[in-house]
């Protein structure tokens, strides 16, 4: 009687625009080592989708909760840069420098959520505050020469750079960073399907006043949301840190704009209250592969950019009409069957 | 339905010698009301008699002033929601609050699901939730999304949640406003089925209809005390609409009226107005020149979303809309120059700009008329509107340059009102106009409507206050149902004949 | 009421008072014709802008591609001077374009954000990857630079009386769109469409056009911003104009402008304006990196906006008090 569920069909669309777009750059560019459709190619877009990923499993419960985290590229560069700092200027081991990382990817996460919970600064102002804030730090605290002149730092210890490699060592193999992002889609799937904390995500989104008489303590919930995506920018970073084998000051300038993108395209709507981890794995797919695809078709790396915003734009206006279509269906149905 | 036995029941809730007032005001004055195990009971009275305030003090959200509140025959204290949880109460609010992406299972179970470790157990979940759907006989699935679902069955789900913390008494404030037909018949069966299990429920509606099916008694009040209680066989229409209004008020001067009606020239001719979403149908009439239309009935019989519809906030599905002779396209903007004012019914939300001050909310429809040097609006000749509005219609503070947003709600509304008194209006509407708002500034607010109408311009006046309707109005239309259903012209009218009209009773023995 | 409300007697002895401790901390450096010119010139693309984008705010929205859009219409503009091989009529046609393309883009976020009711600041976010692309799509990813004609250089660099051009700019924008919020009928409805979008459309006023023309506006400036940026710098680059859209909106907010819509004055979002130009002055002075400026913005903003967030909760919380107690007494 309900026909198919308005999620389900959300979640056939996403992974519809993966599979048009992996066609049609496999007719574009073709089939065989070197071109599109290839094993080394398709393990190349899973880990250039790793990172977004891992970061847009915490923007999906920000999301969710119909919040937004502008902030999460300067956290990356924070993040990598007090682990170079650890890294050039003390002795501590790796899996101390790695934790401190983790912890300052926490107290960025927890920054935002005291903004935006506590505080009740308008999200995207007080993420874009502390956007520039983050990158403004890591240049405060960047590693320099004998001159001042700010240096990229190298990270190059092997027990550290392995996290960016792949598990047998060659170029084909699996990266580390992709059971990374295995692992967190489906320790964060499961939080949000399978447990309270989950469920107050999503009744935080979809009604605060609800959730407020449930005795669920929105605040904290808001405030426990940008602290996961912390946590979940701070693996980012190493990660990214490990595969580059260097912090620098511009470390992740795409990234305030990729896992949103991601999580849109997968379905996460802005107004809160509805998509899932694994809408955001697609999506970050979806964009990773559209990167490849651009870089391959020898086309300007720039055109990315505009593609993106425009697919962006185009989803979300999609939601926004299908959204306000189903709720009236819904209601004009309610309305007619009564009792049946 | 075999009648209640009272004396065979135990009472499960009793609220005795409740007092309570608001700076000063009795709002209630040593009520008292019960409910049985197992039973309906219905709470009546008009808009103000105290209804919402007894509720939420048995609820906790007001504190009482005096008086003792028993559950189960034991005295008990109720300081806050969670308190009137905990004894078994639960509050079925009109706000819904349910959570949209969860199912159903998740919903009745937010904030206590059954776990195993750190997980839900989903299957568990979905089982409780599927006997309580049995128990009760819901036409609902534990693992419908509730996005799919109408706006009943939301509520059954609150009713559900309300159960499954094993809750003794329901409380359903107005359940049936905004539901359909369909959708109200399905509610009412599902309470039929709860009553018969031993669920008690406090069923607070304004329509009789529903009462006179549902309950088992009915506790009436007036003016903040009891007026009666009625066992389920004494409840008659026309008697419950007597105790309702009062023999006594409707003998008085403000609730019995001769209607004189105004056969001027037609000023405003609607033909057929008929809504998208069916909330009223075919609707046609006529107001004259210099002639105050009353139009009542119970809220949520269509009238707001007619005079919105005249008005052009909300397009109508079809029908026409004439003004002297000139048939209108209805929007805000040609209404205002066709020379139709509106006064919307949520004052806050839709009728000034809080920020704004009095000048600027003035003329912000009368920027026509207001002087301009060139494209630059007379800042002189704004304040001169202002000052000349403020005059006319005494606003308190007088200062024109006073944001609105911090007035008394009476000024505020004759901020609202000003603005139209500075056009040369054919037609005005005011919906509720009178609502919180102070005795005194009501009174300025009647004789700025009559003053209006003896000057030529139409008015037509919606509310559900019905000393108001009869003190205003030359003649009266009442709406049920989105159906005009009875008009009262050049005829003796009281207040229980309007409400009774509105409440779709026949008859109505006459007061006294 | 609202706002980040600097009393308006106390906002000159705050811009004084800035003035007199920069000066006393930079004594050789702060206080020099050569200085002075370099604030101004920061002050006017920073207050060129605000007076657009201050529409945008006035409604409630807000504007997140700012810096793109001006880093596009600088691109724009040197392209078709280029295209017209550096001739003075190139300028022309650059500058009609340039504001064109301003103009066009902020119709467009309107339209999207009035008609799918979708938040503005993700509808500009994703707009101001578009506007980065095309940049770099147009100038290959390269710095083009334009050195001619002089009709060119001498939007940003030429002074009249001893001040830059660009001063005057920002004047003649501020001074009209002064004129447009304080003095017109439109003006008034942008303030009451803010306030209160709802009671506005009862009382007739068109609340779409009145947001998608704000949004015009604020492309507008910001291609001007844009253009005499390009002309400044002898330049134009993808990257022109980058970190402006924070300059902006902290001009904004810090000049009163509530980002809640409704409330906000063109003097206050000047006064802003200049306030940054100084800040940033002030802080390039006193050799802090200008990669290190977003620390103090950064705080600027969360406390401003912090601050007028407290004054919107306490009051919304009188507000619900207030109607409770009517509630109660009906």
């Amino acid at each position: 009687m309900n026909g198919i569920n308005q999620n389900t069909l959300r979640r056939l669309i996403s992974i519809g625009m993966l599979a048009v777009l992996l066609v049609l750059f496999t007719i574009l560019i073709g089939a065989g080592s070197g071109k599109f459709l290839s094993q080394e190619n398709l393990i190349a877009i899973v880990r250039d989708a790793s990172v977004p990923g891992i970061i847009g499993v915490g923007i999906t419960y920000v999301i969710i909760t119909s919040g937004i985290d502008l902030s999460t590229g300067s956290a990356i560069a924070l993040v990598g840069m007090v682990m170079a700092n650890i890294y050039a200027y003390t002795l501590l081991p790796i899996p101390i420098m790695i934790l401190m990382g983790i912890l300052t990817g926490l107290a960025c996460g927890l920054v935002n959520g005291y903004i935006v919970a506590r505080m009740e600064i308008p999200e995207f102002i007080g993420t874009l505050a502390t956007m520039s804030v983050f990158r403004a730090l890591t240049y405060v605290i960047a590693i320099r020469d004998v001159n001042g002149v700010i240096k990229s730092q190298p990270m190059n210890v092997s027990q550290y750079t392995f996290l960016g490699n792949t598990i047998d060592g060659t170029p084909s193999g699996l990266p580390y960073v992709c059971i990374a992002l295995a692992l967190f889609v489906i320790v964060g799937q499961i939080v949000l399907r399978h447990t309270r904390f989950g469920t107050y995500i999503y009744a935080v989104g979809a009604n605060k006043k609800a959730a407020t008489l449930s005795g669920i303590n929105v605040e904290r919930v808001r405030m426990m949301v940008y602290v996961i995506t912390g946590f979940c920018v701070s693996i980012g970073a190493v990660f990214t840190t490990a595969r580059l084998q260097s912090a620098t000051t511009a470390l992740g300038t795409d990234f305030e704009f990729s896992p949103i993108a991601a999580a849109v395209v997968g379905g996460v709507a802005l107004s809160g209250g509805s998509g899932d981890v694994v809408g955001t794995l697609i999506g970050a797919l979806f964009m990773a592969a559209l990167e490849n695809g651009v870089r391959k078709l020898d086309m300007n790396t720039a055109f990315q950019y505009i593609i993106k915003g425009v697919i962006i734009v185009l989803v979300v206006m999609f939601d926004a009409t299908y959204k306000a279509r189903m709720d009236r269906i819904a209601k004009e149905k309610g309305a007619k069957e009564g009792l049946e | 339905m075999a009648e209640l036995n009272q004396t065979n029941l135990e009472t499960i809730l009793e609220a005795k010698g409740i007092y309570k007032s608001f700076s000063g005001v009795p709002v209630l004055q040593d009520v008292h009301f019960e409910v049985a195990k197992g039973e309906v009971h219905a709470l009546m009275g008009e808009n103000g008699a105290g209804k919402s305030t007894l509720i939420k003090i048995i609820t906790g959200v007001y504190s009482k002033d005096q008086g003792q509140i028993y559950w189960e025959g034991k005295p008990v204290e109720i300081n806050n929601y969670q308190d009137c949880q905990k004894l078994g109460v639960a509050c079925i609010y009109q706000e819904l609050s349910v959570i949209p992406p969860l199912t159903v299972a998740q919903n009745v179970f937010l904030g206590r699901e059954p776990r195993n470790g750190k997980l839900i157990d989903f299957r568990k979940m979905n089982r409780m939730t599927q006997e309580l759907i049995d128990k009760y006989e819901f036409p609902l699935k534990p693992t419908t999304i509730v996005d799919n679902l109408g706006i009943g069955q939301r509520q059954l789900i609150e009713i559900l949640k309300g159960l499954s913390q094993d809750s003794k008494l329901l409380i359903m404030d107005e359940p049936t406003a905004s539901l359909s037909g369909k959708e109200a018949e399905m509610l009412f069966k599902i309470i039929q089925t709860l009553r018969n299990q031993g669920v008690s429920i406090i069923y607070i509606s304004h329509r009789l209809e529903e009462v006179y099916m549902l309950s088992d008694r009915l506790t009436i009040l007036r003016d903040g005390k009891n007026a009666a209680l009625l066992q389920k066989h004494e409840i008659i229409p026309a008697k419950v609409i007597e105790t309702m209004i009062g023999k006594v008020v409707d003998e008085s001067s403000g609730s019995r009226k001769m209607l004189q009606s105004r056969e001027g020239e037609v000023r405003l001719d609607v033909k057929g107005l008929t809504d998208k979403s069916d909330r009223y149908r075919n609707i046609s009439f006529q107001v004259h020149r210099g002639e105050i239309l009353g139009l009542g009935g119970l809220i949520g019989a269509g009238r707001t979303e007619v005079v919105r519809a005249i008005y052009g906030v909300d397009k109508a599905q079809s029908g026409e809309v004439w003004l002297d002779g000139v048939k209108l396209n209805p929007s805000p903007r040609n209404s205002i120059n066709a020379g139709i004012g509106f006064v919307p019914e949520d004052r806050r939300n839709q009728g000034f700009i809080p920020l704004l001050s009095t000048t600027r909310n003035v003329a912000l429809t009368n920027y026509d008329i207001v002087k301009k040097n060139g494209s630059a609006v007379s800042d002189k000749d704004e304040l001169e509107m202002s000052k000349r509005a403020i005059q006319a219609i005494d606003i308190r503070p007088s200062d024109p340059n006073k944001e609105v947003g911090v007035m008394s709600g009476g000024n505020q509304q004759k901020v609202v009102l000003g603005k139209w008194l500075m056009r040369d209006l054919k037609l005005l509407i005011v919906d509720e106009p009178t609502a919180g708002i102070d005795v005194g500034a009501k009174d300025e607010i009647y004789s700025i409507l009559e003053d209006l109408a003896s000057k030529g311009v139409a008015i037509i006046v919606v509310t559900s206050d019905l000393q108001e309707l009869l003190r205003v109005s030359h003649r009266i239309l009442v709406m049920r149902k989105g159906n005009i259903v009875k008009e009262f012209k050049n005829v003796e009218v009281t207040q229980s004949k309007v409400l009774a009209a509105g409440q779709g009773v026949e008859e109505v023995e006459e007061a006294g | 009421m609202k706002g980040f409300n600097i009393s308006k007697y106390s906002k000159p002895f705050i811009l004084v008072a800035f003035v007199l401790i920069l000066t006393a901390l930079r004594p050789t450096t702060f206080p020099t014709v050569g200085n002075i010119a370099n604030v101004l010139w920061s002050v006017s693309v920073i207050g060129i802008m605000v007076c657009g984008t201050i529409f945008v705010f006035l409604v409630g929205g807000i504007d997140l591609s700012i810096a793109t859009l001006c880093g596009f219409s600088a691109v724009v503009v040197v392209e078709v001077i280029h295209f017209f091989g550096d001739t003075t009529l190139g300028v022309l046609a650059g500058v009609i374009a340039a504001i064109c393309v301003g103009a066009m883009a902020g119709c467009v976020h309107g339209f999207i954000i009035t008609t799918f009711n979708i938040p503005a600041f993700l509808v500009t976010f994703a707009s101001q990857s578009v506007f980065l692309g095309l940049s770099m799509v147009i100038t290959n990813n390269k710095i083009v630079s334009c050195t001619a004609p002089a009709a060119f250089t001498a939007i940003g660099a030429m002074k009249v009386f001893g001040f830059p051009l660009p001063i005057y700019f920002m004047l003649v924008i501020a001074i009209a769109s002064w004129y447009v919020l304080r003095k017109t009928e439109f003006g008034r409805y942008i303030y009451a469409v803010g306030g209160n979008a709802t009671a506005s459309e009862i009382s007739g006023i068109n609340v779409k056009k009145s947001t998608i023309l704000c949004y015009v506006f604020s492309g507008i400036t910001t291609a001007i911003g844009g253009i005499v940026l390009a002309s400044m710098t002898q330049q134009a680059a993808a990257a022109t104009g980058s970190g402006y859209t924070n300059d902006v909106i902290t001009a904004g907010v810090i000049g009163g402008v509530s980002l809640l819509g409704g409330v906000g004055t063109v003097p206050g979002a000047i006064f802003g304006a200049v306030l940054m130009g100084l800040l940033n002055n002030g802080l390039n002075l006193m050799s802090v990196p200008s990669t290190h400026a977003g620390l103090v913005k950064g705080l600027v903003i969360i406390i401003a906006v912090g601050f007028d967030a407290m004054q919107h909760r306490d009051q919304s919380r009188k507000r619900a008090g207030f109607r409770l107690f009517k509630k109660k007494a009906a």
